[in-house]
């Protein structure tokens, strides 16, 4: 029993070697987040002045820290290239690897994404204690433990539907030769239905409704909604844990089906 | 100058039959960037829900604006930017040797080689979504305004062209000229803002005299909301052929560096 996690760990402990390397790259992506920062508050700032003062019921220090948040989550959850890592993967003959060993390609490459967004969110930090002394008079987090503790578990359920989806995505290269197009496609659905653009409690209420039905809105908005207190209301966390459970499940088992589906079309060349 | 016109006419023609033998990439592509565009512009519609106007910019004229930026970003990808990006990965793997040896400009050769007529398409989107918000705003603007117009939009897509290709140009020296494609997107995320919004000296300074981002889509854009203002227009004009001359020098020096590799 214990051997199974063994195996994994010691990909774990891999990839975390293997993204040390690259800790360089993420801290310049974490400065370039700062200039999309810039833009936001720029932006929300000038949108306050020029509404009642609020944007939807909340400050512009809380609709500042809601982004800041959202990028925090962003390096610690979100899959950055692992769809093109296991679409190369396909597509190279590397996976065929995989096939022959007692291994769940699966858990193997959940493991190295755990590893690797340990690394990246950690990184982040580093620029955004440098735009501390700026960011600070915007930041305005809630004053209660309870946040960490609801908002932790949809955190990591968020992470599993990020790496889901990005997986998904990478399967597609059993069918299809290039995934680039289909991946920035959902990544726009993502963007705007993730609440990267606006929080989404701003949608007018139908469209939230809608929203909430969707997998995107569990893929970033609902774990940064308790951590910032837009969403405080146990009922509707716990009702979001349940709908976020059923889209983990869900895209769990898309997955396995690409994956059986798609190694019946896959043709091992070489050795 | 005609010869450069044929020459450009059959990358174009090759650029279409190629568009026309991947059909389906051009359907995904084009529906890329349309999905984009909706983005922004539903994002505006929702802050618009819960303000009066952004730096003293209605709806209306918010929509105008973000539509500007897109038909310069739309044009700028319609016509350069799957050359200037090769162009890096060529500069470090050596088939840039290929340009050198056509009998032509270089610059000009190695950035206008490919076309993409999926954004092509999408400028025309772009257009729409401009016409549409000067129609809401009831805009009337005259023949002259609208040269001016196009003539700022043509400036904004000259000075987007000529930092990409300075940038680019760095491959020379760095040979590796990645992650520049990041830090291009995080820029025109401040084209879609109005300049009043940028109220601190710093990101003033950097943002809209430094680097004309923010000037490049609110010169245009204010021409039609609000007029024709002749420092503003002369100001980009003048920056326009400043990052032009830019771009031309600091290419040339690279190519004199530009060694090729051996295989």
């Amino acid at each position: 029993m214990f051997a199974i996690f063994d195996k994994y760990r010691q990909v774990f402990l891999t990839g975390l070697q293997s993204n040390i390397v690259y800790r360089f790259n993420f801290a310049v992506r974490g400065f370039f987040s700062l200039f999309h920062l810039a833009a936001v508050v720029i932006l929300w700032s000038a949108a306050s002045l020029g509404g009642s003062g609020g944007l939807g019921g909340f400050s512009l220090g809380q609709t500042i820290t809601y982004f800041v948040t959202l990028l925090i989550l962003q390096f610690f959850i979100s899959a950055f290239n692992e769809d093109y890592q296991i679409s190369e993967e396909i597509r190279n003959g590397l996976i065929n690897q995989f096939l022959l060993k007692p291994i769940n390609y699966f858990a193997y490459r959940f493991s190295i994404f755990v590893a690797a967004r340990l690394v990246s969110g950690l990184v982040v930090i580093v620029p955004l204690l440098i735009a501390l002394p700026v960011l600070r008079e915007y930041l305005a987090f809630p004053h209660d433990y309870r946040v960490l503790l609801f908002g932790l578990p949809a955190m990591a359920m968020s992470a599993v539907i990020q790496f889901s989806i990005a997986y998904c995505f990478g399967l597609l290269s059993f069918w299809f030769l290039e995934i680039q197009g289909f991946v920035i496609l959902s990544m726009a659905l993502e963007t705007l239905l993730g609440g990267q653009m606006f929080p989404l409690d701003l949608l007018p209420e139908w469209a939230y409704a809608i929203a909430r039905c969707l997998p995107f809105y569990y893929q970033m908005y609902f774990p940064a909604a308790i951590f910032t207190g837009r969403l405080t209301d146990p009922t509707l966390i716990f009702q979001g844990y349940g709908i976020q459970a059923a889209w983990v499940i869900a895209l769990l088992l898309v997955n396995q089906l690409l994956w059986s589906r798609g190694l019946r079309r896959h043709t091992a060349v070489g050795g | 100058m005609l010869n450069y016109a044929k020459i450009w006419s059959a990358s174009a023609r090759y650029s279409i039959t190629r568009t026309l033998m991947f059909r389906g990439d051009f359907f995904v592509w084009s529906l890329v960037e349309l999905f984009w565009m909706s983005v922004n512009i539903l994002t505006i519609t929702v802050i618009y829900e819960h303000t009066q106007s952004i730096a003293g910019w209605t709806k209306y004229q918010m929509v105008l604006l973000v539509g500007t930026s897109m038909l310069i970003q739309r044009f700028l990808m319609g016509f350069f930017w799957s050359s200037i990006f090769e162009m890096g990965r060529n500069i470090r793997s050596g088939n840039f040797d290929f340009y050198l040896a056509q009998p032509g400009n270089v610059m000009f050769m190695a950035t206008t080689r490919k076309l993409d007529p999926d954004s092509l398409l999408n400028s025309l989107v772009a257009a729409a979504v401009v016409i549409y918000a000067a129609r809401q705003l009831g805009l009337d603007p005259s023949a002259g305004q609208i040269a001016l117009y196009a003539l700022m939009v043509l400036c904004g897509v000259v000075i987007h062209y000529s930092i990409l290709v300075l940038s680019i140009s760095l491959a020379f020296w760095l040979t590796s000229a990645q992650g520049i494609e990041g830090l291009y997107f995080t820029l025109t995320e401040f084209s879609r803002l109005p300049r009043a919004a940028f109220t601190g000296i710093a990101t003033q300074m950097l943002f809209v005299w430094l680097l004309p981002v923010v000037m490049i889509t609110n010169v245009p854009a204010s021409l039609l909301v609000q007029g024709f203002d002749l420092t503003l227009s002369a100001w980009l004009f003048g920056s326009a052929l400043v990052w032009f001359a830019a771009a031309v020098f600091v290419f040339n020096r690279g190519l004199r560096r530009y060694t090729s590799a051996s295989s």
